[in-house]
């Protein structure tokens, strides 16, 4: 019983990877047929192969851009979360300000990223500090608002018990409401994940010395759609590593609970 | 700030990244209600991308579409603005006819084999240079080293910058390179940027309109094949040996508003304002007095485009690495749709 389970299990697992990796295998495999059969321009649409071509011939350069953009980008994940979770934790416990700033919150959604950089330049300058600036305020929404909604979210027969039994606030907010909280935080956490490196191209357009959003304006410049398809496909993949490392920690802090769950 | 007075050469390739082909899925070809029946039925429409927001490196254009130029020519010209996407590339997928690009830029994209020909030359030699405020107190290239250099992304650039600091006996590796986005260059300047690449007769006037004096060393007189053209009037290969008439019509009309512009600066600066009412009225005015004898300058006629100007900047740009492949600069321009009456 437990051999057959434990092999059941690898078997789905390996499962499970197959099927996207085979769909990513035939689109990149079409979009090389298309481009060998249509005789499309490069400049227009290169195929795959120029695409790792290019890839090879820069790869000293864009090893170097891609640290960079990596760095940037987990720095204003980093800085994005703290900001986050910080601004759901005062406005669940102040409700007053809650009800004050929650439109604040959507309202500074709808301000367009792309016409505010350059304004953060402006009045921030060249540095690092900007960019941080620009990869927080697309990173914080989606972790607030999850963080905010597990934590309202309490049972509330769990929480009068724990009242009747003598605990304080503190004691509510740290031993019921935030283990609460984190199932919907982790999913506000992935969604912040995936935007931050792209947040952090977007930083990189208003200003940058190094990374792959610089290295995408010269790219165009230079007429070079092939770069541009490695920046883009590097991009894709810094953004599931972070989105991965998100999950891992998802699996460590919450599955690590489920057997006590169980065990109640 | 206003983008609109942003520089006009820095900001020319500046754009949120799209590939061709989000351009080609964006831009359709259809948007157009013009009403046929009211045009004659020997018209033909055309358009024409500017490398940015207008200026009066465009101002002929606009002078021959109000003085009818254009029309008397058989053709109904629309002018647009390419805003994130590249005239370039639109011009060589054939959304557009013609568009306002600069030598370099064509150069680079013959080296990927886009079809792209330059039909004339707007400017007869080289406005741009390397700006700073006064303030800062450089005042010649070698001076750059150590000191922050404010760029838009464009490949030629660091090309220069070299260039110029070795010609002055500099150290060029010694200049920091920082992409500075949008932000225009009196903002950049108030931040860590020291100097920036800009055409005077726009950004250089603007600094001495606002009161803030530039130092300015251009390109073109450190080198003698930095004396390129830019900015150009270009058009692709496909448009040439299909529609070779409309080629030299519009060539011929565009001629006839820069050599206009060229005569007559104060009405011309109006037609300017008047087709891009957000630009102020100072600037314009002021760049197009100073400008506009420029556009012919001591070429034959306007337009002209020298041989040896493309062979050697196209040299130039294959020996600093510009270009990594060699291009036939004799099939990157060519004359034949230019006028012959001396402007």
């Amino acid at each position: 019983m437990a051999d057959g389970s434990l092999a059941g299990r690898r078997g789905r697992r390996v499962r499970r990877w197959a099927a996207p990796a085979a769909a990513i295998v035939l689109l990149v495999a079409a979009w090389q047929v298309f481009t060998a059969v249509s005789g499309t321009e490069q400049w227009l649409l290169p195929s795959p192969t120029d695409a790792l071509a290019a890839g090879r011939e820069d790869h000293a350069s864009l090893a170097t851009h891609t640290l960079a953009t990596a760095k940037l980008a987990l720095i204003g994940f980093a800085a994005g979360v703290v900001t986050g979770l910080a601004i759901a934790v005062v406005l669940h416990l102040v409700p007053l300000l809650r009800a004050a700033l929650y439109p604040l919150l959507v309202v500074s959604q709808n301000i367009p990223t792309i016409a505010l950089a350059p304004l953060l330049v402006v009045w921030l300058g060249f540095g690092l500090l900007p960019k941080v600036v620009v990869i927080v305020l697309v990173c914080f929404f989606p972790l607030t608002v999850a963080t905010l909604d597990g934590l309202r979210r309490t049972d509330p027969a769990i929480e009068d018990y724990l009242l009747m039994s003598g605990a304080n606030r503190r004691q509510l907010f740290l031993k019921l409401e935030l283990p609460h909280a984190l199932p919907p935080m982790f999913s506000g956490l992935k969604i912040a994940a995936t935007y931050s490196v792209v947040g952090a191209i977007i930083a990189e357009w208003m200003g940058a010395d190094e990374g792959l959003g610089k290295y995408m304006i010269v790219a165009k410049s230079a007429f070079r759609a092939d770069k541009i398809f490695v920046a883009i496909a590097i991009v894709v993949v810094l953004s599931l590593a972070v989105l991965g490392a998100v999950l891992l920690l998802e699996r460590l802090l919450i599955r690590g609970r489920t057997p006590r769950d169980a065990d109640v | 700030m206003n983008r609109k007075n942003g520089s006009p050469l820095r900001l020319r390739h500046i754009a949120a990244i799209t590939s061709a082909v989000l351009v080609l899925a964006a831009c359709g070809d259809g948007g157009g209600t013009d009403d046929a029946s009211d045009a004659p039925s020997s018209t033909q429409k055309v358009k024409v991308a500017l490398d940015w927001t207008p200026n009066t490196n465009h101002t002929g254009l606009y002078v021959a579409q109000a003085k009818g130029f254009f029309a008397q020519h058989g053709l109904d010209v629309e002018i647009v603005q390419p805003g994130d996407a590249d005239a370039a590339s639109l011009l060589a997928a054939g959304k557009v006819q013609f568009a306002i690009s600069a030598q370099e830029s064509l150069t680079q994209a013959r080296a990927q084999n886009v079809p792209l020909v330059s039909v004339a030359a707007i400017v007869q030699h080289n406005t741009s240079g390397f700006a700073s405020p006064k303030a800062k107190d450089i005042t010649r290239p070698a001076q750059y080293a150590g000191k922050t250099y404010g760029g838009y992304g464009g490949p030629v650039e660091e090309a220069l910058l070299r260039t110029l600091v070795a010609a002055d006996g500099g150290d060029a590796s010694a200049v920091k390179v920082v992409n500075v986005g949008n932000a225009d260059f009196f903002t950049a300047t108030k931040k860590d940027i020291d100097f920036e690449w800009i055409f005077y007769g726009w950004t250089g006037v603007e600094a001495e309109l606002r009161g803030e004096p530039v130092n300015i060393q251009y390109v073109k007189d450190y080198d003698k094949a930095l004396d390129f053209y830019t900015p150009i009037l270009i058009t692709s290969e496909n448009q040439i040996s299909s529609s070779p008439d409309v080629v030299k019509s519009f060539v011929a009309a565009t001629s006839e508003g820069y050599t206009y512009a060229a005569d007559h600066s104060a009405e011309s600066a109006d037609v300017l304002l008047k087709a891009a009412p957000d630009l102020d009225k100072d600037l314009v005015t002021k760049s197009q007095e100073w400008l506009g004898p420029k556009y012919k300058d001591d070429a034959p006629r306007w337009g002209e485009q020298s041989a040896q100007v493309w062979t050697d900047f196209t040299a130039w740009l294959y020996e600093h690495k510009v270009i990594t492949t060699q291009v036939d600069a004799t099939k990157a321009y060519t004359n034949d749709f230019l006028p012959t009456a001396n402007g």
